[in-house]
């Protein structure tokens, strides 16, 4: 059992698509020993690299969930969670980052800094994730470490310093040189293995000096002991500089770079050497939880296994084992046996099996420490519930979940496919939580929403392939919304006298539009106009009003509903009469106030080659997108753009063509936007002919 | 337009730069405010209805889009306006940033640029903010390229120059180095001066090729950076 605490590092590896993360991924595992032979992502052998364990994600060559693996380098435990690439799956990346202490940010030494790696970066700074960055690749024709070192300062703002410089490059890549140790290092042997350390070749003896002057100047900002060494012009000893750097980096002040190739294995120990020195312990790091018990006041998780367990389970996965959840302890421990509580639901869980993962193959243990990354057997809970010990009821603090902009409807093809389907739904929105899904009462269809064409195509493949669930899809659909642009006054009396108890309320007051929120109600009832008790009851009305807008059936969101003046009757009025008679009064105000369609807008970065890039805009101008900027950069260029969801299917195929492939793009959501009046009347129109069928 | 209440009061009316095609310089030490001023006079552009595109040599996409975020959010704090959403809507549709860096920006790639977007009606720009123009190592003949290609597209242009310290050299116009050389290109020179009570005053020289009209009495705001009457 490993309980030093400053010899585990939970780490992430996140880049942009085709980085080569998992083959980064799987190198580390053959060097640390957890495998014995290395499989390519695209293999000849057909069995695709351990770390992608889905069979789609093998197909694609795309890796779609985050597998956490645990591996030992020299006497570091290293937990790594390997992450998704595609900004479809963002929630993968967030919901990672969280439980991460350090991350290692791959880029491609051709590609460079690319659109993704923009918005993976821009999440690390989100959850201030210390990281290293490794330029990867660089046995590949065109590799340029140097270019992409100044990306990383211009395009990420970050303080990137080169750790290494490479002896040759492309196809005569050597080996590197050890800027701390200034010596040469070369990778021999069988997949390199064995490391042979000489002197630094003579011609490469200024450039690697002058580097090292680049490396020193950066790291003495961050300690001062080695800035008295550089003014005294002594001997600088490694440790010095190793602490100074890795100061920098926990501060985020600093972003070391390491390079070298996965694929050719040159670089691999180094860069494991690196994550071990430069990167934070469990104890570095400063997370939260909220004190349920407590009015959610925030508390400083302890890191100390002698204190109750914190532990945030962070992924869900339903494997040909059953249900794995993969927990993170925050503090105390976890051992086979224990009885610990499910802080949302408070519920008591028993810890059964208790294990460790790598990708497919797990490893039975007893106990888990503070600040480890393991996995529980057969625990109900969703993905981002918390687990204390029966003395304390935290809540690690929320995460930033995005609300979901594209939905479809799907229908299972005969009975079995409809059984297995449910099945397969309430997996994924555990998993998931940007993953919803519903029965759509009137059409009866179920309907799936997430974060893109992309994110859903993925569930519908995983439904085929692992729960057998064959089904038919609509055509994607975007969450559309409904508003409000002026204020309007309602005033409505509900009444029903025809046999038995009868119903009566009044409702008056006005709704406005509400610039910032969802909904608010404003209760300015005086003098008992409204009995109290019937006051929540015209609240849940308005509600029950905002689920379905009269336009076209969407959601109503930013409205601030005051009342200020009713009616009761001693007998006739009741909770389901102030309830109808605000439903009443709400359309009646909602009629008037000028109510408005607004559609999910998207952030889109479309990057490629300079040359494509008036036919990039043009593209974007005709799906009404906004350009923001254009970023422009030697021959490639970066075209910004805000584009209406709905406009953005079928986007990817249209790219390819107007570019022969050589340009791509990302997007996530911004914001929503009013739409249009012309397509207003369109939506409306589609809506009342719908309504009309059935 | 909605929006002309906003512009009557801006103190950069007196700049009096309404024909298209002309051409002027903010110049200024770094850090005195020379992007914000750019930006104030864009926006001031934008409300008065033009399409002004902001190149940016240099400088990221974000960080100029925070400038024009940060100033309009100002000059909304300073006046009622009904709908601040469709007005911050407004300016990013009539706005749009061209970063560069500073090794691939030149007067092809720009006028590549401009007709990507003009020629397929993408946005047709009135003015051109030029932020980042390195003035000392480019010569007379480059000035006179881009002059050339604004007079060919019938934008306005305004750059912004450094101008250092220990550069002591100035145009009998006073304008000072590097730009006291090609000071006849431009019609408006605006120089930033730090006055004693740490405030910034705006000094104009060669206003629309009336030469030397001399300081309106305008100065920046220190704290906002914002233009305002003495």
């Amino acid at each position: 059992m490993k309980k030093d605490l400053s010899k585990v590092r939970n780490i992430g590896i996140s880049a942009h698509i085709d980085s080569g993360k998992t083959t980064l991924t799987e190198r580390i595992l053959f060097f640390t020993q957890r495998i014995h032979a290395i499989h390519e992502v695209r293999g000849k052998d057909g069995v695709g690299a351990t770390m992608d364990s889905m069979d789609l994600e093998r197909e694609r060559g795309i890796t779609i969930q985050s597998a956490a693996t645990h591996c030992t380098w020299k006497d570091y435990a290293i937990n790594i969670i390997d992450t998704p690439g595609h900004v479809d799956f963002t929630i993968e990346v967030e919901r990672a980052l969280r439980v991460l202490d350090g991350a290692v940010l791959i880029l491609c030494s051709v590609g460079g800094v690319q659109s993704q790696s923009i918005t993976v970066n821009r999440q690390m700074t989100r959850y201030k994730v210390p990281r290293i960055a490794f330029i990867n690749k660089c046995d590949r024709t065109g590799a340029n470490p140097g270019r992409v070192v100044q990306q990383l300062r211009d395009k990420l703002g970050l303080n990137a310093v080169l750790m290494q410089m490479p002896i040759g490059l492309e196809s005569d890549l050597e080996g590197m040189i050890d800027l701390v140790a200034m010596q040469a290092v070369y990778f021999d042997g069988d997949q390199g293995r064995e490391i042979r350390r000489e002197a630094i070749p003579a011609h490469l003896q200024d450039e690697a000096q002058a580097k090292r002057e680049e490396l020193l100047d950066a790291a003495s900002m961050f300690s001062d002991e080695l800035m008295e060494l550089m003014l005294e012009e002594g001997d600088i000893p490694e440790a010095v500089v190793h602490e100074a750097i890795r100061r920098g980096t926990l501060s985020l002040g600093l972003t070391p770079v390491m390079i070298g190739s996965a694929y050719k294995n040159k670089g691999i120990q180094l860069l494991l050497d690196a994550v071990a020195t430069y990167l934070p312990t469990p104890m570095d790091i400063e997370n939260t939880a909220l004190d349920l018990n407590d009015e959610e006041a925030e508390k400083t998780v302890s890191n100390d296994p002698a204190d109750p367990l914190v532990a945030l389970a962070f992924k869900l996965e339903d494997g040909r084992y059953g249900q794995l959840t993969y927990i993170r302890t925050y503090q105390g421990e976890v051992k086979k046996g224990d009885t610990i509580i499910n802080s949302r639901t408070g519920k008591k869980v028993k810890v059964g099996r208790l294990v460790r993962m790598h990708a497919d193959e797990m490893e039975e243990i007893e106990e888990a420490g503070s600040g480890d990354i393991v996995a529980l057997f057969g625990v109900d809970c969703a993905s981002g519930d918390t687990f204390c010990a029966p003395e304390l009821s935290w809540s690690m603090s929320s995460m930033h979940i995005p609300a979901p902009v594209i939905s479809l409807a799907i229908k299972p093809v005969d009975n079995k496919a409809q059984i297995n389907m449910a099945k397969a739904l309430n997996r994924f929105t555990k998993e998931d939580p940007t993953f919803k899904t519903y029965v759509d009462h009137e059409t009866s269809e179920t309907i799936i929403s997430g974060m893109g064409e992309l994110h859903l195509e993925v569930y519908i493949e995983r439904m085929k392939r692992e729960y057998k669930a064959e089904v038919e899809v609509g055509a994607p659909q975007v969450a559309y919304r409904e508003t409000i642009t002026r204020r309007a006054d309602f005033d409505y009396t509900h009444k029903k006298q025809t046999g038995g108890s009868g119903q009566f309320g009044r409702v008056a007051g006005f709704v406005e539009p509400l610039e910032e929120g969802e909904y608010e109600f404003v209760d300015q009832i005086v003098g008992g106009a409204i009995p109290r008790e019937f006051i929540s009851s015209c609240d849940k009305g308005f509600q029950k009003s905002l689920d379905k807008g009269t336009l076209t059936g969407a959601p109503i969101t930013g409205v601030r509903i005051t009342i200020n003046d009713g009616a009761y009757h001693a007998v006739d009025s009741s909770d389901v009469a102030f309830q109808l008679a605000a439903i009443g009064a709400f359309r009646q105000g909602y009629d008037k106030a000028a109510a408005v369609i607004m559609e999910p807008i998207m952030k889109v970065a479309v990057e490629g080659p300079s040359e494509f890039q008036g036919a990039v805009m043009g593209s974007i101008n005709q799906r009404r997108g906004v350009i923001i900027g254009t970023f422009e950069e030697g021959s490639y260029t970066v075209v910004e753009a805000e584009v209406p969801l709905v406009e953005m299917f079928g986007y990817s195929t249209t790219l390819r063509s107007l570019t022969q492939g050589k340009a791509e793009f990302t997007m996530e959501f911004s914001t929503y936007k009013q739409v249009p009046k012309g397509l207003a009347d369109e939506l409306i129109k589609a809506f009342n002919e719908k309504k009309k069928e059935s | 337009m909605a929006y002309t209440s906003l512009t009557q009061q801006n103190p950069l009316r007196v700049l009096n730069m309404s024909k298209d095609s002309q051409m002027g310089l903010v110049m200024a030490r770094a850090g005195l405010g020379k992007t914000a001023l750019l930006v104030q006079i864009a926006l001031d552009a934008i409300l008065r209805g033009k399409r002004v595109i902001h190149v940016s040599i240099g400088q990221g996409i974000d960080k100029t889009r925070v400038w024009y975020d940060d100033i309009l959010q100002l000059i909304l704090q300073g006046h009622s306006v009904d709908r601040p959403h469709e007005l911050i809507d407004m300016v990013s549709r009539h706005r749009m940033i061209m970063t560069f860096q500073a090794s691939a920006f030149s007067r092809a790639r720009l006028e590549e640029r401009l007709n990507d977007l003009v020629l397929q009606d993408i946005f047709r720009p009135n003015c051109l903010i030029v932020d980042g123009f390195d003035f000392d190592t480019a010569d007379r003949e480059a000035l006179e390229d881009l002059k050339n290609l604004m007079e060919s597209m019938h934008l306005q242009a305004w750059f912004s120059a450094v101008r250092h310290r220990e550069d002591l050299r100035v145009s009998p116009h006073g304008v000072p180095a590097p730009c006291h050389e090609i000071d006849d290109l431009f019609d408006t020179i605006i120089l930033l001066q730090p006055r004693e009570d740490a405030s910034i005053e705006l000094e104009f020289i060669n206003n629309s090729s009336e030469h030397a009209i001399g300081s309106k009495g305008l100065r920046l705001d220190p704290t906002t950076m914002m233009v305002k009457e003495r």
